[in-house]
């Protein structure tokens, strides 16, 4: 993969770190202990940064160790005596050892290498200082080789997983009303994590027993993971799923108040209890707030998402959720219909005023990122043209509220038998383009205006270059046509974007590259290749420049027209990223994934700042709100969800639709939220009344405890069917028109 | 674009009732009726890629016959060569964290369009011009082809084309589907004449008959007329039969 050219170096250089320590700890323990265990971790590039140093040094000791203790178990003294000479241990220090080796059993496994043996181990390295006083592994008499010999087994005895889970059970039925919702919230992740702890470790029978008992009782919206579990009977099947591992290797989070996690401990700390308390430690990270314990509709809202919710610390970082502010453009004063632009109400002056477009105040708004803050490409004329002419379509902007309802304009493709796999208007809604499972792409132009291509070189000498319409006379007449169709792809396009200033369309494949095409010449420029495997979506950012794709890898890319390669990674989906979307500010990108949450990531450092967990579907449709506040989110459960960004907390709940909503969008000054949808219909919701009633009291932000009112039929403003045809996109055009497009799909 | 479900599983051959059993227990339950067969299609080229994957490990093992441990080793290397995973997660975390450590690189301005370098564009030509070869203009050794020239028809009754023989024109021209039986017209072979038709020299102004059988202007609306080299354009004019077309589409060539 030309990304990750990186990689393999720095993976060099962390084997010779490795190599160094193995030769000053274990001293001429290397030697003898270099047939004891797998060679140092191969390209093992897991964080835990200032353990590793210590780590797979004192990893082989203590199975040299583990080793002796065992010989001297069984009494072949004369082994014992050898591997003693021959490693150069001495007689005394290996009893101290022994100590040693159980309290650094977890850290030694927690060196974690990459290889299949050992990689139950390395689930640890994701584990948090929670664990400090975890009894040892294994449970088993003898702390110090079973120990180390756990790490290479399963924990605990397959057959009894059964009995564990329904002791669990009986105690959770036990427990008060108001705790049993919370530890309900135990049942799923401890019995996904116990199967595929029994598919990992070969005991097929156990394992398709143990779910068949069990699966029963999940909550419904886990269905569709339950169903991929149940075909999943052998290791091996595991092997190619990522998703999956990933899920083996990371923890599930929790959030759990303290009270009923008090109850919680003390049951499971019983002596008889002590295995699933382990199995609980390692797989699950518990949450604790204080405070009331949570009903079951709350936490129904928040969970559904592989990973669990989102520990209280993701959605803590400062997020500048603010807008950028314009710059001033001096408008020409021959054109009389700017009154209404000076906001200032001031009278019209004779000489050419400044236009500040909204922004009253001059200080910087403390929400807003600064100006250059990220690289942003400068303003050039003919993006000031635009800034003008949008100006002045704003003023025609009819404003938009429950009483007055935008209409709707809709795009039907036809003949595209199910072909239809992305399209996009541009801002000023002149053109469209579409992408097809064919591998084309097709770019129409929605006023009568024709689509021309630039005239070849040889044609362009000859025109005059002073003339003032010099920019229609390097179009070439003759091949004006309503639609142009662009060849390139070689797979299904799954995502297009027009650039802001209309130059250049993106379109991204199953082909795993990124084509970059320019609306003057109607050729392809560049093919950005990064990805190995699909890509379902590509935006290009508001301000032109940066764009941003993500797909089948779980990583999504934030590119720059003029580098071949990305320039920023996020990594931290646990499934493919279905969606992608910029702020308006273009300093934060939202991605949406089929791990059913909603990532919001920082472009300047590439941390994830927010992380929104609800869905019970993969994602597939995000939209910012102008104003950057707040983000709507939709997928395949039908429901549209509301996010405050800059609290992190879900505000809002939109049901209604029965079938994944695959578009949306807010009208232009933010009062109207348009959602469109499989089902055939687009519905249109108040936001202005949705972000109202916000209770953002200290108790909310702290604990990030939402109420949902259940206002979805107030909210909801109309509902506008086709005929058979579901809605891919919206967009609102500079005038508020809503503008819908879609396959006719009989 | 027609989905139902299957109305007789009961004639489906045994793998294709196993098939829809097997995607019913997946969960889904509308799909179109061709999913089947494509279906079947793909197990029965992976089982029998990997069978004979594990024959030849066997074969190279020296065993008599295939045992479970060549599928096995078979499974793998399909595995890593067809059907590759994206990377695993902590390999992208790595990887990730190095790559957001750089900043972000700043932007010059005034540079035009913002693209990669030339290398990494689509932008170059794919193709070359190939040098042309000197023409042989040699009036012997010429070619004894009949010259057709198949000329569009318009339907104004005007002159006949009188086309320049050209060496390059012929071979495009000859390849429209028309039959030439049944007809009869004379050829003029132009191997006595210089290219110019506009030698003065009273060359012999060779007969031309030109009988078009009206099964020539078949679909294609094509008249065949022969290259006529001679000064008398009009009286030529007058003795060919020149069909009026009077649909005005005609295939442009």
């Amino acid at each position: 993969m030309a990304a990750v050219q990186d990689a393999p170096v720095e993976a060099d250089n962390e084997k010779e770190i490795k190599t160094e320590t193995l030769n000053d700890a274990a001293g001429n323990h290397a030697s003898a202990a270099g047939g004891v265990i797998p060679s140092p971790p191969v390209a093992s590039t897991s964080s835990s940064g200032p353990a590793k140093a210590g780590g797979p040094g004192s990893e082989e000791q203590q199975t040299l160790m583990a080793v002796l203790q065992f010989l001297k178990k069984n009494n072949f003294v004369g082994a014992v005596d050898v591997l003693r000479r021959e490693a150069g241990i001495l007689e005394d220090s290996d009893e101290s050892q022994g100590q040693e080796l159980a309290a650094s059993a977890l850290g030694g496994a927690e060196a974690g290498d990459a290889t299949c043996t050992l990689s139950r181990a390395s689930s640890c390295t994701t584990s948090t200082p929670a664990v400090a006083a975890a009894p040892a592994k294994g449970g088993e008499d003898q702390p110090d080789v079973n120990v180390v010999l756990s790490a290479y087994s399963q924990q605990g005895d397959p057959a009894l997983y059964q009995g564990y889970y329904s002791g669990l059970k009986k105690f959770v039925e036990s427990v008060l009303d108001c705790h049993r919702a919370e530890l309900s919230q135990l049942f799923y992740p401890l019995f996904v994590h116990m199967y595929l702890e029994l598919v990992y470790n070969n005991h097929e029978t156990e394992a398709k027993a143990f779910f068949e008992k069990f699966s029963g009782d999940q909550e419904c919206y886990y269905q569709d993971d339950l169903r991929v579990l149940s075909g999943l009977t052998k290791k091996e099947h595991m092997k190619g799923n990522e998703t999956l591992l990933d899920f083996r290797t990371s923890k599930f989070v929790l959030r759990i108040s303290r009270d009923s996690y008090q109850l919680l401990k003390r049951h499971l700390q019983e002596r008889q209890n002590n295995q699933i308390w382990n199995i609980i430690q390692e797989h699950l990270y518990i949450d604790i707030f204080d405070g009331m314990p949570r009903s079951k509709s709350q936490i129904d809202s928040m969970s559904g998402s592989l990973a669990g919710e989102a520990k209280r610390e993701a959605n803590k970082a400062k997020v500048f959720y603010g807008l950028l502010k314009e710059p001033e453009i001096d408008v020409p004063l021959d054109d009389e219909d700017e009154e209404g632009e000076n906001e200032e109400g001031k009278p019209k002056k004779k000489k050419p005023k400044k236009d500040s477009m909204g922004s009253k105040s001059k200080k910087q708004d403390p929400n807003a990122p600064q100006q250059n803050r990220i690289p942003l490409p400068e303003l050039k004329d003919s993006d000031k043209l635009d800034k003008i002419m949008y100006m002045k379509e704003a003023t025609k902007r009819i404003r938009l509220g429950p009483e007055s309802l935008p209409s709707i304009c809709f795009y039907t493709f036809l003949n595209a038998y199910q072909g239809l796999t992305a399209v996009d208007f541009t801002d000023d809604s002149s053109l469209i383009a579409g992408g097809f499972a064919d591998s084309t792409v097709r770019v129409w132009s929605v006023t009568p205006k024709k689509l021309r291509s630039v005239k070849s070189a040889a044609d362009l000498n000859l025109i005059d270059k002073e003339s003032d319409d010099v920019l229609e006379r390097i179009m070439d007449e003759k091949s004006a046509s309503e639609s142009k169709i662009l060849y390139g792809h070689s797979g299904p396009v799954y995502g297009v974007s027009f650039s802001p200033d209309r130059n250049y369309l993106l379109s991204c494949s199953e082909d795993g590259t990124v084509r970059l095409w320019s609306l003057q010449t109607f050729t392809c420029l560049v093919g950005y290749k990064g990805h190995n495997y699909p890509v379902w979506d590509t935006q290009f950012s508001p301000y032109g420049y940066y764009f941003i794709s993500g797909g089948h890898d779980r990583v999504a890319r934030l590119w720059a027209t003029d580098h071949y390669q990305p320039l920023r990674m996020f990594a931290g989906h646990l499934a493919d990223i279905t969606c992608t979307q910029f702020h308006p500010n273009s300093n934060y990108v939202a991605t949406g994934s089929a791990d059913r949450t909603v990532r919001l990531w920082d472009i300047l450092n590439g941390n994830c700042v927010r992380i929104f967990t609800g869905h019970k579907g993969p994602i597939h449709s995000l939209a910012f709100s102008p104003n950057g506040k707040y983000l709507a989110s939709g997928a395949t459960d039908g429901r549209v969800l509301l996010w405050d960004i800059g609290h992190g907390l879900m505000i809002g709940e939109l049901k209604g639709h029965t079938d994944t909503v695959y578009s949306l969008k807010f009208s232009r000054d933010g009062e109207i939220l348009a959602s469109g949808s499989m089902d055939n219909t687009v519905r249109l919701w108040d936001s202005i009344k949705a972000f109202d009633d916000i209770e953002t009291d200290d108790f909310t932000a702290a604990t990030g405890h939402i109420h949902l009112p259940e206002n979805s039929q107030e909210l909801l403003l109309g509902t506008y069917m086709t005929k058979s045809t579901p809605v891919i996109h919206l967009h609102f055009t500079r005038r508020n028109l809503l503008l819908a497009a879609g396959a006719y799909n009989p | 674009v027609i989905v139902y479900k299957m109305a007789s599983p009961k004639t489906l051959p045994k793998d294709a009732q196993v098939m829809v059993q097997i995607l019913k227990d997946m969960g889904i339950n509308e799909y179109e009726p061709r999913v089947i067969n494509q279906m079947l299609e793909f197990t029965y080229r992976y089982v029998t890629t990997i069978i004979e994957d594990a024959k030849i490990y066997a074969t190279h093992a020296k065993k008599s016959s295939v045992d479970a441990d060549d599928i096995r080793l078979a499974i793998q290397c399909r595995m890593d060569q067809s059907f590759t995973s994206p990377p695993p997660r902590d390999f992208l975390l790595e990887v990730a964290r190095q790559k957001n450590q750089t900043p972000l690189p700043l932007i010059k301005p005034y540079t035009g369009p913002r693209l990669p370098p030339d290398r990494y564009c689509l932008t170059a030509p794919n193709y070359r011009l190939k040098s042309l070869q000197k023409k042989v203009t040699t009036s012997a050794g010429r070619i004894t082809v009949p010259r057709l020239s198949v000329g569009a028809v318009s339907s104004r009754p005007t002159t006949p084309t009188l086309g320049t023989p050209s060496v390059q024109s012929v071979t495009t021209k000859v390849s429209t589907p028309v039959s030439l039986t049944g007809q009869r017209f004379t050829v003029q072979i132009p191997s006595s004449q210089a290219a110019s038709a506009k030698s003065a020299t009273p060359s012999t102004p060779t007969v031309q008959n030109v009988l078009i059988n009206q099964s020539l202007i078949g679909s294609k609306n094509i008249l065949i007329t022969t290259n006529m080299v001679s000064q008398n354009s009009a009286s030529d004019s007058s003795s060919l039969k020149r069909k009026h077309e009077e649909d005005d589409d005609y295939d442009a060539l």
